[in-house]
């Protein structure tokens, strides 16, 4: 232990600590505040203030591709009055819905499976390289196996089993969403194991022993214990399946354009910043409201009781 | 039953990228099973394309720049946390974090728009600027926990033996740290290889391999995208690979030594 940086902290005066206006500071947090000013910088000049701009801008008024300083409500109202701004949103909110339901029930009893029933990581690594195989690259896999002159289209044609192909496959809310699922998964897994992996088994083994059913032990202990997981598990994979933009534009049909399309074609073709920064913020707010709502849910049907199990 | 859910949920998994890179070495154009033969026309055909050359140089540019960036301010992250506690701590934390909360698309936009009002015109230089953004969360994260367990006392002990603040890190807490901070590099290197959602608002005339993948996608479906895919594919899995065995390799021998130790 380093007895002259802890023996000597900057000592203010006893009035002051007393007040609790500030706090003793040795050299030791002082230099964490050094070492934390690069990235602090970093992070304030390109995520905070363009953050705090891309707020300011949707109440300015636009030019083509640019910008003039305005303190107007018309870039919301435009958006809030057209009806295309709510189709987009509902089929964002219908993408982002299922794909977070559909990816969390599907990687819930693999997560298990890997906390409870193996005792190699190996599952979970091969799941987890998956990830990293590009989103566009999967993107495209889908493409090819669903498409008109896909896959499953082709194969089927070819043995004769149909003579038009199946056009539900692909550029649909199906190919949409079974795409989004598929990017999905691997990253709700890791979520659910490291939420599965704080509820030791004796909890599980001791509630089975009381008598407990496995639905029972399900709805009164896991989830009620990884609620934490669960719902970041949700939320993560909600918000970016209803804010992408790339997976509808190239799989989804005709009514595929949601609102991150929207606002992406606000920045790349339109022209209209200050609208898509309004929109940006709107979707931001409707995020905040799913959360919200979620918690409540599970809030009401008993399911996320805070922190008193894991204290 | 458990079991074999596992086996048909990787089967999911990993069907769709077996399928692609199986068409990738199809010797015709069609997407139909049954297969007609294995041909390597389709890498040659990429290969020999400058779009792709320019794009493969582009990208690589990009992933270097971004990786140096995010592995110095990451390392400066990875130390402040070390040496923060409570509040202040998790306010740090969180802010490292924050970036990747908010999808890809509003940082791209709020990129543009502050790019736009200071004047910077859109080039490769933003494009590492954006991606850095977006890899540096990842890189805290996955030093943040392993870091943890490193002991401060270490470079106090080389303070007190008179070592500069720069020495006790250069010949203490870096020959501790290095494997774990080169895994994570290697972990940005993929990621900035990857990314799109951010690049595509924030470079100028400039495309990335995605980017060039994307456009393809756009204007008609042919094998050599197929080819390309496999391609980033191959390049991202290897580097994952590494980052990976880099990390575990460290554990093995840390975990080695400790029990020689405990003997």
């Amino acid at each position: 232990m380093n007895v002259v940086n802890n023996s000597e902290p900057i000592l203010l005066d006893e009035r002051d600590s007393q007040a609790g206006k500030h706090v003793k500071i040795d050299k030791k947090t002082l230099s964490g505040y050094l070492l934390a000013s690069p990235p602090l910088f970093f992070l304030v000049v390109f995520f905070l203030i363009p953050s705090v701009l891309l707020l300011v801008a949707s109440f300015w008024t636009a030019k083509t591709f640019s910008m003039e300083p305005a303190a107007t409500l018309a870039n919301y109202a435009k958006a809030l009055g057209a009806s295309g701004f709510y189709d987009s949103l509902w089929i964002a909110l219908q993408n982002g819905f299922w794909t977070a339901v559909l990816s969390t029930l599907i990687s819930a009893p693999v997560a298990y499976y890997i906390v409870y029933r193996t005792r190699s990581n190996a599952v979970l690594y091969l799941a987890l390289i998956s990830w990293f195989s590009s989103y566009l690259v999967r993107v495209y896999a889908w493409r090819s196996i669903l498409g008109t002159n896909g896959v499953i289209n082709s194969t089927l044609l070819h043995l004769g089993l149909i003579d038009q192909p199946l056009d539900w496959l692909v550029f649909s809310k199906f190919s949409v969403v079974l795409t989004l699922v598929h990017i999905m998964l691997p990253f709700t897994l890791l979520l659910l194991v490291s939420g599965l992996r704080d509820i030791k088994k004796d909890y599980l083994e001791a509630a089975a022993d009381l008598g407990a059913s496995g639905a029972t032990i399900l709805w009164r202990v896991i989830i009620p214990m990884a609620h934490k997981s669960i719902v970041s598990s949700f939320m993560f994979t909600f918000v970016l399946a209803a804010s992408d933009y790339v997976t509808p534009q190239l799989l989804g049909g005709r009514d595929a354009m949601t609102t991150g399309l929207v606002i992406a074609n606000q920045f790349r073709s339109v022209g209209n910043w200050p609208l898509g920064a309004a929109m940006a913020y709107l979707l931001l707010i409707v995020f905040m409201l799913v959360y919200a709502l979620l918690l409540g849910v599970l809030r009401a049907a008993n399911l996320a009781p805070g922190k008193r199990y894991h204290d | 039953m458990i079991r074999l859910f596992t086996y048909v949920y990787m089967l999911f998994l990993y069907a769709p990228i077996a399928i692609i890179t199986l068409f990738s070495f199809h010797s015709s154009a069609s997407l139909s099973f049954p297969f007609e033969g294995f041909s390597t026309q389709w890498y040659e055909a990429l290969f020999s394309s400058s779009d792709f050359m320019t794009a493969l140089t582009n990208s690589a540019i990009v992933a270097a720049g971004s990786t140096v960036l995010t592995t110095l301010l990451g390392t400066f992250s990875a130390l402040a946390l070390m040496r923060m506690k409570g509040r202040v701590k998790s306010v740090f934390a969180f802010m490292n974090f924050a970036p990747i909360a908010l999808p890809g698309l509003f940082l791209g936009i709020a990129l543009v728009i502050f790019f736009s009002l200071i004047g910077l015109p859109r080039s490769l230089l933003t494009v590492v600027i954006g991606h850095t953004l977006f890899t540096f969360p990842f890189f805290v994260e996955s030093v943040r926990s392993r870091l943890e367990y490193f002991d401060l006392s270490f470079e106090e002990a080389a303070r007190d033996l008179g070592a500069t603040p720069l020495k006790a890190f250069w010949l203490v807490t870096l020959p501790i740290i290095g494997p774990t901070i080169a895994g994570a590099a290697i972990l940005a290197v993929a990621l900035s290889m990857d990314e799109f959602l951010i690049t595509v608002f924030v470079t100028g005339s400039d495309t990335t391999l995605p980017l060039m993948i994307l456009s393809m996608m756009r204007r008609a479906v042919s094998p050599t995208i197929n080819a390309a895919s496999v391609f980033m594919l191959v390049v991202t899995i290897a580097i994952i690979v590494i980052a990976g065995l880099v990390m575990t390799l460290r554990r093995r021998r840390l975990e080695l030594e400790r029990a020689e130790t405990a003997e």
